[in-house]
């Protein structure tokens, strides 16, 4: 029966092919205007670290003004002092620890006619890549030692060892960086978590950094951040670049992995009796305050789905209600202007099921239709969106088969709800006045 | 085959309530071709939408073919309307976007049978009406009395025992409306059931029995006879 | 002439398409008002005067290789170099590029050593050349000079003597006081002298509360990377673009060296504000056209419906003017009761706007407009099928079907 009803809804769609382009359009409208929206606010709050948002923390101590709070929802500054960041790192607690900054060097190959260029690094310790789950194509990551002393190893994205080694094994080979060599350690394979949750105080949509150094090089090579740099006490700030290490400015972003609630609170007090420690020294002037957030909170506390992008999912939804409103009302002009045909039906036996059932169908025949037309809407969208930001939304602004599913899934449930009452009406309708003939 | 006893139907607007039927008893028995005669407004449709299951009666007892139909739900009721009773109007009541096979079609799909089995019967009832040639035309190519016979085609074809006619000839020319109505007979002694309404006193004379609704009421045409005698008494 | 009482009955009859209509009217004013305040929000942060010659500066980056790298030597040779570019207006050095997004801001007091109730203000450290370089308009004092100019490294601390400040910064620290010859300190006892004003610099971040406060100082490092900002005569930006990146490889390969225009700065700095306005934009206008589709579409079947009843109204001497207008007048009636609802039904949205998402209030005058205009788009949606009406012939009536 399916069939038959499918075959009359096409029938009667193309019998007026101006109110059914009508309603398929504002369907595939509505949809599309949605599905762009969505498909960026649904691609900005992906959490990359979902399998692991129980264990993983990022750490934040209140190490700032006593005059005026850090100026952020929970009011703690997003990264930590050097000097914290290395007292938090002798703690045996955690089972991983990551302290890092983002960075960059210049990129070249001896005797390579690759011109040098300029490369976004990441100086961090070693468990970077066990705490985040990086994958690794060839070699790994460096000994714990380097993590405190200077030594010129690096990590390659895929990306950088295809373009400096062709994508050949290139462990123990050489890469010079700010003129300094360094062997190579390990290559890491794809690696894209979009936001990108481990650095979302930077630019949360930026692609991962192309190379990975360890965190004792500072001092040999005096490292300054290249992300943001906060301080609050620039009196104190001592000589030469070991006065900046020491000083009060945070810039070191800082993540620990706590398997469980023990071993949680466990590193909590730590937490406690470090500053409680720095307190007695005159530091941490502040109440006690510090926060360990899970990927999933960091994301809402670091605001990564904005309010813009937010207003512009409500939009995009109202906008939605307004075409499902429209689609009732013409579905309902439609319906009832073939009421007599179903009066006939009617009497030759459809049940008032049937009927519905019929007009149900013939309404998400339309919602299918528009589905279609609005996931192309929604491409096109995003390709507009990709332009309109200027390449700052790459990562995001893109669709999956998912978002294709929910496309036609929501331009069904659109179409299904625009027919509801329309479909119901009609089978409700008395079908002996319009047998009548008058 | 149809037994109504003291059925009324009543409808209710904001204020007022008008009786359509009221205590109407009448039995039609299998085989009878039965023309219903009546003025503008006297229930005579009213009534063949109840006899024909699509309205309620609100209240007395309907049987029809010994089985009380006034209680049975919308589902119930559009199954005996698709196996038992057959439905011609005055305006033809064709889908004018389907074809003559598909019309056809219509009661056969709600039946359920199969798509060998529907092909058959269309067939065999175009073939009745004589318009086998042009089962893919569609109703507007056609002429009213041409239109007529598909429309007793489309009422055939699950062969129904039971056959309503609401002025089946009034949109017709006394040469087409003979025509239907030679059908009609025709399909009578076959053994079908008619009921007829029509104002054409000509048609309700050619029928085994001629009833008249007035107010709502059968009246019977002996009653009418019968009642003068009943006043001089 | 009206006839509002049994138009009134006819559309009770009829209420659901009615009340359909009007709900399509009252969501599209509930959002169009909303998106309209947003888009003028926006519209005018992008054309705020950034107090910069934009559309002439090219931003330079250079990172050098060597670890030990003299880059306080190569800023005064490539000065030199890049001034003397045919067609090049002048050059500066700066720590950050201008409206970039990227820059570093301090706090600054009136008095030695406070530590509240400071200033917050983008900072700058650059050379004498910014104000004709970037455009700027000095209003009052003077510029830095030559002799005034510190290059140290950077880790060294070195107090900083004078500082350039732009009018927003100087009213918000001395409000109502000749900034000129007070000082500034930056949390400690040294003083920095106000010695110049200029008009207006909008500084790194576009989307910063404090945007505008920005204090400029002579200084230059010796950092691994510095920017340069070049700013070509009129209409030659894009033929100076061409050589600059071969002129500084030139003069010493050790670099690698990046160049983009500011304007593209600019353009992405306002990328997530344009998009909005975009956005917004096309929604409002495709929300437009799609409940006028609809309303011609209902006000047609309507017709439809009502054509015998148009008809015998003919036939009885209603004139075609009489038809069309029942229906405009019709369509006026669901179109306020949809402005009314609507209208409320926006205020309580905007409320929502402003605390959870920081949108600006909603006030009477853009709803007015909104109002109005919805009113102007059903009124339009429907004229076309009200004039058709008017040409149902009376014979309408007599003709059954």
């Amino acid at each position: 029966m399916i069939g038959y009803y499918i075959s009359l809804a096409l029938r009667s769609l193309r019998s007026t092919p101006i109110l059914s382009a009508l309603m398929v359009a504002a369907i595939a409208v509505g949809v599309g205007a949605s599905m762009t929206v969505l498909t960026l606010n649904y691609m900005m709050s992906q959490n990359a670290l979902e399998h692991k948002d129980d264990v993983l923390f990022a750490v934040q101590l209140d190490s700032w003004d006593v005059n005026k709070a850090y100026d952020n929802a929970n009011e703690i500054p997003w990264q930590l002092t050097y000097k914290d960041a290395q007292a938090l790192l002798r703690s045996d607690i955690p089972t991983h620890q990551v302290a890092m900054h983002r960075y960059g060097f210049t990129v070249e190959l001896e005797d390579s006619a690759i011109r040098p260029y300029t490369a976004d690094i990441r100086v961090t310790t070693r468990d970077f890549f066990s705490l985040f789950d990086v994958p690794f194509i060839y070699g790994g990551t460096w000994e714990k030692t380097a993590d405190g002393s200077p030594m010129q190893v690096v990590v390659l994205s895929k990306a950088t060892n295809e373009k400096l080694f062709s994508g050949e094994n290139s462990v123990g080979k050489t890469v010079v960086l700010n003129s300094q060599p360094f062997t190579v350690i390990g290559v890491i394979d794809t690696w894209e978590p979009s936001p990108k949750i481990y650095d979302v105080n930077n630019s949360s949509f930026a692609e991962v950094e192309s190379l990975f150094v360890p965190f004792g090089l500072h001092r040999k090579l005096e490292i300054y951040s290249w992300g943001n740099t906060n301080g609050w006490d620039s009196g104190e700030e001592g000589e030469g670049y070991e006065g900046f290490l020491q000083s009060e400015s945070v810039w070191i972003q800082f993540w620990v992995e706590l398997s469980d609630s023990e071993q949680k609170a466990g590193y909590e007090s730590f937490l406690t009796a470090y500053i409680q420690g720095q307190k007695d020294q005159g530091r941490f002037e502040r109440p006690l305050k510090f926060a360990l957030s899970k990927p999933s909170e960091w994301l809402v506390l670091n605001e990564v789905l904005s309010d813009d992008n937010r207003v512009l999912g409500w939009v995009s939804l109202a906008f939605l209600l307004v075409c499902v409103i429209n689609a009732v009302a013409l579905l309902l002009a439609k319906f009832l202007r073939k009421a007599p045909e179903a009066g006939v039906r009617r009497a030759l036996g459809a049940s008032r099921n049937a009927i519905f059932t019929q007009h149900l169908i013939e309404s998400s025949t339309i919602g299918i239709l528009g589905g279609i037309a609005g996931i192309l809407l929604a491409f096109m969208g995003i390709s507009g969106i990709r332009y309109l930001a200027m390449g700052q939304l790459d990562t995001v602004a893109r669709i999956d088969w998912v978002m294709v599913a929910a496309a036609i899934g929501l331009a069904l449930i659109a179409s299904l709800l625009a027919g509801l009452y329309p479909a119901w009406r009609i089978s409700r309708t008395n079908p002996s006045i319009y047998l009548k003939t008058q | 085959m149809l037994k109504m006893h003291n059925v009324r139907k009543s409808f209710r607007t904001d204020t007022i309530e008008t009786h359509a039927l009221r205590d109407f008893s009448l039995e039609v028995k299998e085989g009878e071709f039965v023309s219903v005669t009546g003025p503008s407004g006297s229930g005579k449709t009213t009534f063949l939408n109840i006899a024909g299951l699509l309205e309620t009666p609100t209240g007395g007892q309907y049987l029809l073919d010994s089985e009380d139909v006034s209680n049975l739900n919308d589902r119930q009721r559009s199954r005996l309307r698709n196996e038992k009773i057959g439905f011609i109007f005055q305006g033809f009541n064709l889908i004018p976007d389907l074809n003559l096979f598909d019309n056809i079609d219509v009661p056969l799909r709600y039946r359920g049978f199969n798509a060998k089995e529907r092909r058959k019967r269309i067939e065999k009832v175009l073939e009745q009406v004589g318009l086998s040639a042009r089962a893919k035309h569609l109703p507007a190519q056609l002429s009213g009395g041409q239109q007529q016979r598909v429309a007793i085609a489309r009422a055939l074809a699950g062969e129904p025992r039971f056959l309503l006619a609401d002025e089946p000839t009034g949109n017709l020319d006394s040469l087409m409306a003979r025509q239907v109505m030679e059908l009609l007979e025709f399909i009578n002694e076959w053994g079908t059931t008619i009921v007829m309404v029509t104002h054409d006193p000509e048609l309700a004379r050619r029928a085994h029995r001629n009833i008249q609704i007035v107010d709502g009421q059968v009246c019977d045409l002996r009653t009418l006879t019968e009642q003068p005698e009943a006043a001089t008494a | 002439m009206l006839e509002l009482q049994p138009m009134l009955s006819a559309l009770w009859r009829n209420k659901v398409p009615a009340l359909l209509i009007s709900l399509q009217l009252a969501l599209t004013l509930a959002i169009i008002s909303n998106i309209v305040i947003i888009i003028q929000e926006r519209i005018e942060k992008i054309g705020r005067p950034t107090g910069i010659a934009v559309e002439e500066i090219i931003a330079i980056n250079v990172m050098a290789i060597p670890q030990d790298y003299d880059m306080i030597g190569a800023i005064s040779a490539d000065m030199d170099l890049l001034r003397k570019l045919p067609l090049v207006k002048d050059a500066t050095v700066t720590n950050q590029v201008p409206l970039s997004q990227s820059g570093s801001a301090g706090t600054f007091y009136t008095q030695p050593n406070q530590k509240v109730g400071g200033e917050n203000s983008n900072r700058y450290n650059t050379d004498p050349n910014f104000i004709n370089t970037l455009g700027l308009k000095l209003v009052a004092g003077r510029n830095f000079t030559n002799t005034e100019m510190q290059y140290y490294d950077p880790s060294e601390i070195r107090d900083v003597n004078v500082a350039v400040i732009t009018q927003q910064f100087a009213e918000n620290i001395y409000p109502g006081q000749d900034p000129i010859g007070k000082p500034l300190y930056d949390g400690d006892s040294h003083p920095i002298e106000i010695i110049g004003v200029v008009e207006r610099h909008l500084g790194a971040w576009v989307d910063w509360s404090k945007a505008g406060n920005v204090a400029f100082f002579p200084i230059a490092r010796n950092t691994q990377d510095i920017n340069y900002l070049v700013r070509a005569e009129p209409g030659k930006r894009d033929e100076v673009l061409k050589t600059l990146v071969e002129k500084l490889s030139e003069r010493d390969p050790q670099r690698v060296i990046k160049t983009r225009i500011l304007s593209e700065y600019v353009a992405r700095s306002y990328a997530g504000d344009n998009l909005m306005v975009k956005v917004l934009s096309i929604v409002a206008a495709t929300l437009s056209f799609i409940v006028a589709l609809g309303i011609v579409g209902l006000t047609i079947f309507w017709i439809n419906q009502r054509a015998k009843q148009i008809g015998v109204k003919r036939a009885l001497g209603a004139t075609r003017s009489n038809i069309s207008r029942y229906f405009l007048v019709e369509n006026s009636l669901i179109a306020v009761t949809g402005i009314a609802l609507g209208s409320a039904a926006a205020l309580i949205v905007n409320q929502y706007m402003v605390r959870d998402y920081s949108q600006p209030v909603l006030t009477l005058v853009p709803l007015s407009i909104c109002a109005l205009l919805v009113l102007v788009v059903s009124l339009t949606a429907a004229l076309a099928p009200a004039l058709r009406a008017a040409n149902i012939s009376p014979a309408t009536a007599t003709r059954s079907v």
